[in-house]
């Protein structure tokens, strides 16, 4: 300790001085002026006037606010708090909370400091009550419990109320102290009339619950009684809230609150009063009718409030509604409420319906949220939309076909992030999975997405996905449409069995559009397997060659704009398979594959020019045993080939007659097809329409059988 | 429960922080950083409430200085704590008679003595302006004697 002489004392600068200086410093000079400063303070500090010191203390104060570390002043200011000058004591009190944690050293000091402090007047008491609630640790509160239990039954409410709250403080950090004490401070607040000691107590009464809520029947008359006579709403919402607590852990105090919160909503004209009434009416009191009733009128002058703190908080409590039949009832209320909404109270709108959305209001749903998606929000719409179309293997879906061929073009116009169009990607999949009569509206579904991708140039614009394929290693990127294209390919790939001749011919001419195969080169081997599904498909059903040379002329067209080598190497074998105009000779290639091969082909001697000196007829074998023996294991060979034709004979004709039958079922299949979509393209929306069943189980839908997918397989 | 009050200007210069459990230098400044620059993003036709780091954050602007309160995520009511910051200016301005943030700034000890007045272990103790200014009254008498 030192002291200032005059000279000093007249330099000495003040909290406004230092304030000044530092509003008027550089950004670079601000540490030079910092530094300098707490190199003064760590003098001041330390002088024997307590003004000085007080200044220093100011100065601190300040340089914590503007982000310095001052802990190194721990000692110091706990050295202030036993100081004899109240101003000074006030100051380092106040600074405490800046230096002191649970795990300070220094705080062992401050029991004896506290001790004496206590039996100062109220100002000081007070004070050191709100700086003993800021940094009481588990030690500190040990050793002071008892003076404070004393301090509650003080004269002074001042003293009293901030006993209460370092009370609150003590019995959560150790538990133990609760028994034995919390029954007399009880006793205590029974016979409290001041406002602000009776909150001091409801506020303990909400710490002890978190840490001993087997207790809350010590509390339960005394929040009645308050709450049937209490009249100042900062009291009566934290009544609220503990009565919250105790009705989870016991549901009986609920009727008795019935009267008491009927009269609170009709009165109260205080908003925060009404929300937290409202709240806890919605989560608590559904089967109270008229209650309920009531809360809910005042739920919707908050939906429909133009202040957006009321609409949020509004917002939050149909949150804890958790029934869908409650949210249709404020639906009309939250769809115009998203209109005026910011960003976060959109995400909220967007959550209740994630969780509360059912089949009656699903089609209002979707159709609201793609009509008012904006820039800001549209990719939160559009994976929302997503999640409640799918949510629990489509639940909420009632009519398969508006969804795929009506909204789902809608939301695919809508994507602009990858990661929606993976979502959007899975969900088709899954939907044509699990509705077997659907993929026969692929082609339909292509044209209506595929035509706005052929209009818009901007190919490959955004974030991009790149990917590595695993058995070629072959880099490419991919935007969200390009994702959407290559799945809406596949689809089609996979249903080209389902569809008709004159939709096969009308996606290939989609397909010849120069922009489309300039615009989407990562998908062009999707393309191209594609265009072999279809040529394979075409062949089949035109026994009459009446649409080939067309779709030939077609796919030729295509591949003379591929300009692509990989994929000109991939195309070469369907290149020369469509020059193979016959039938016939296809039919060939597949006989071809299907026989085994003989060891020897005698014909072969034709093509294949024997060496020179080579005689043919002279035997290579001389010895006789060898010779026998190999003629022996030929004719065992051609026996058992004899056997293997006579069963694949058999084989044959069986599979005949499946075909036979199978070709029956798809004529059959195609003429239903073609009813539902004459029914479709007369727009009629007639009652008995097709119900589709969305087959929610696990194993293969029905209509798919284990050697369509084999087929499938193979032919991939 | 509150876990912070701030006090923070437009440039980002906290000008009274009043924490309720102990966050190192180093975290503050970084949680105030963002918490004024998430503020100042925002429009009027937002709403005071949002979520920041794990923390329920209620903002109200009064001219340049955004008033800040952080609480825990469970169950409290905002609009309480909305009505609590203007209950704190206004006592601020009983008593500095037309408060500015220069008032703050120089008489940093009494707004934080103001504020622990009002505000205890994070719990709101008082919100009568009398009661809240009578010990500081007292105080002002004795050092004026």
């Amino acid at each position: 300790m030192f002291h200032l002489s005059q000279m000093d004392q007249i330099f000495l600068k003040s909290l406004a001085d230092v304030v000044r200086t530092s509003r008027t410093t550089s950004q670079y000079d601000k540490l030079t002026f910092t530094t300098q400063t707490i190199a003064d303070i760590k003098n001041e500090i330390q002088s024997r006037q307590e003004s000085v010191r007080y200044q220093a203390l100011l100065k601190l104060f300040f340089l914590a606010m503007e982000g310095n570390n001052i802990r190194w002043a721990e000692f110091q200011i706990i050295n202030l708090m036993g100081s004899g000058d109240f101003q000074l004591k006030l100051g380092a009190q106040l600074a405490a909370h800046l230096v002191i944690d649970n795990q300070s050293q220094g705080l062992i000091m401050v029991t004896n400091v506290f001790i004496k402090e206590f039996k100062c007047g109220h100002v000081e008491c007070s004070t050191t009550l709100s700086c003993l609630g800021t940094i009481a640790n588990k030690d500190l509160s040990d050793n002071l419990l008892t003076h404070v239990l004393k301090l509650t039954t003080n004269t002074k409410p001042l003293i009293r109320k901030k006993a209460i709250a370092v009370l609150s403080k003590i019995f959560t950090i150790n538990p133990m102290n609760i028994s034995g004490n919390l029954e007399m401070v009880i006793q205590q607040l029974q016979k409290e009339t001041n406002i602000s000691v009776l909150a001091c107590g409801i506020s303990l009464f909400c710490s002890v619950l978190k840490v001993a809520p087997k207790l809350y029947p010590l509390f339960l008359s005394i929040v009645y009684d308050q709450i049937s006579k209490q009249k100042s709403n900062w009291l009566l919402i934290k009544l609220v809230r503990i009565s919250n607590k105790l009705i989870s852990l016991e549901p009986r105090f609920q009727g008795k609150l019935i009267e008491h919160y009927t009269r609170l909503l009709n009165q109260t004209n205080s908003k925060s009063l009404q929300y937290e009434l409202i709240y806890s009416i919605m989560k608590y009191f559904k089967n109270h009718s008229q209650l309920y009733e009531s809360a809910g009128d005042i739920l919707k002058q908050f939906l429909n409030h133009q202040d957006p703190n009321l609409r949020c908080l509004g917002l939050e409590c149909l949150t804890h509604i958790s029934t869908s039949a409650g949210l249709m009832e404020f639906q009309e209320q939250i769809l115009e409420s998203f209109k005026k909404s910011d960003y976060f109270s959109k995400l909220q709108i967007l959550q209740l319906f994630k969780d509360f959305t059912n089949q009656q209001n699903f089609q209002t749903v979707i159709e609201f949220f793609l009509k008012h998606s904006d820039l800001e929000s549209n990719h939160k719409i559009i994976e929302s939309l997503i999640f409640i179309i799918t949510k629990d293997k489509f639940i909420n879906v009632d009519d398969p076909e508006k969804l795929l061929l009506i909204y789902i073009p809608v939301i695919a116009q809508k994507i602009d992030t990858i990661d929606n169009a993976i979502r959007f990607k899975e969900m088709l999949f899954e939907l044509l999975t699990r509705v077997p009569g659907l993929k026969v509206y692929s082609d339909q579904l292509c044209n209506q997405i595929l035509q706005t991708y052929a209009t818009q140039s901007d190919s490959l614009q955004g974030p991009t996905l790149n990917i590595v394929q695993r058995h070629t290693q072959l880099k490419y990127s991919l935007n969200h449409r390009e994702i959407i294209f290559k799945s809406l390919i596949m689809i089609v790939g996979e249903s080209v069995k389902l569809l008709k001749l004159e939709a096969l011919t009308n996606i290939i001419q989609f397909l010849e559009q120069l922009n489309i195969l300039n615009c989407y080169e990562s998908s062009l081997s999707d393309i191209d397997s594609l265009l072999f599904k279809i040529y394979i498909q075409i062949i089949k059903t035109d026994p009459q060659n009446e649409i080939i040379p067309q779709i030939e002329q077609l796919i030729k067209n295509i591949y003379n704009k591929l300009h692509n080598i990989s994929i000109v190497k991939i195309s070469f074998f369907y290149e020369s398979l469509i020059q193979n105009k016959s039938k016939d000779q296809l039919q060939e290639l597949q006989n071809l594959y299907e026989e085994d091969l003989p060891p020897i082909n005698l014909e072969a001697q034709k093509f294949i020019k024997p060496p020179e000196g080579l005689d043919l007829s002279k035997s290579f074998q001389i010895d006789i045993e060898e010779i026998e023996k190999i003629k022996n294991t030929n004719s065992e060979y051609i026996e058992q080939k004899q056997l293997i034709q006579q069963q694949q004979q058999q084989q044959q004709s069986d599979s005949n007659q499946k075909e036979q039958e199978d070709q029956n079922n798809q004529i059959e299949r195609r003429q239903e097809n073609e009813e539902e979509l004459k029914q479709f393209n007369n727009k009629v929306d007639p009652s008995p329409k097709k119900v589709f069943k969305i087959n929610r189980d696990e194993e293969l839908p029905p209509g798919i059988d284990q050697n369509d997918i084999k087929k499938f397989k193979e032919e991939e | 429960m509150i876990n912070f009050i701030l006090m923070v200007n437009k440039q980002g210069q906290t000008r009274l922080a009043q924490y309720f459990q102990f966050l190192s230098v180093k975290e503050r400044m970084t949680l105030e950083g963002e918490l004024i620059r998430k503020c100042l993003s925002r429009s009027e036709t937002q709403c005071s409430f949002l979520e920041h780091r794990g923390y329920k954050i209620i903002y109200r602007r009064y001219a340049s200085l955004y008033f800040i309160i952080g609480m825990d995520l469970e169950e409290e009511n905002e609009m309480a704590y909305l009505e609590f910051i203007h209950n704190l200016v206004e006592t601020l301005d009983k008593y500095f008679e037309n408060v500015c943030e220069l008032d703050i700034m120089f008489n940093i000890e009494k707004a934080h003595y103001i504020l622990e007045e009002m505000v205890m272990n994070g719990q709101i103790v008082e919100t009568n302006k009398t009661q809240v200014l009578a010990p500081i009254h007292v105080l002002d008498k004795a050092k004026d004697e």
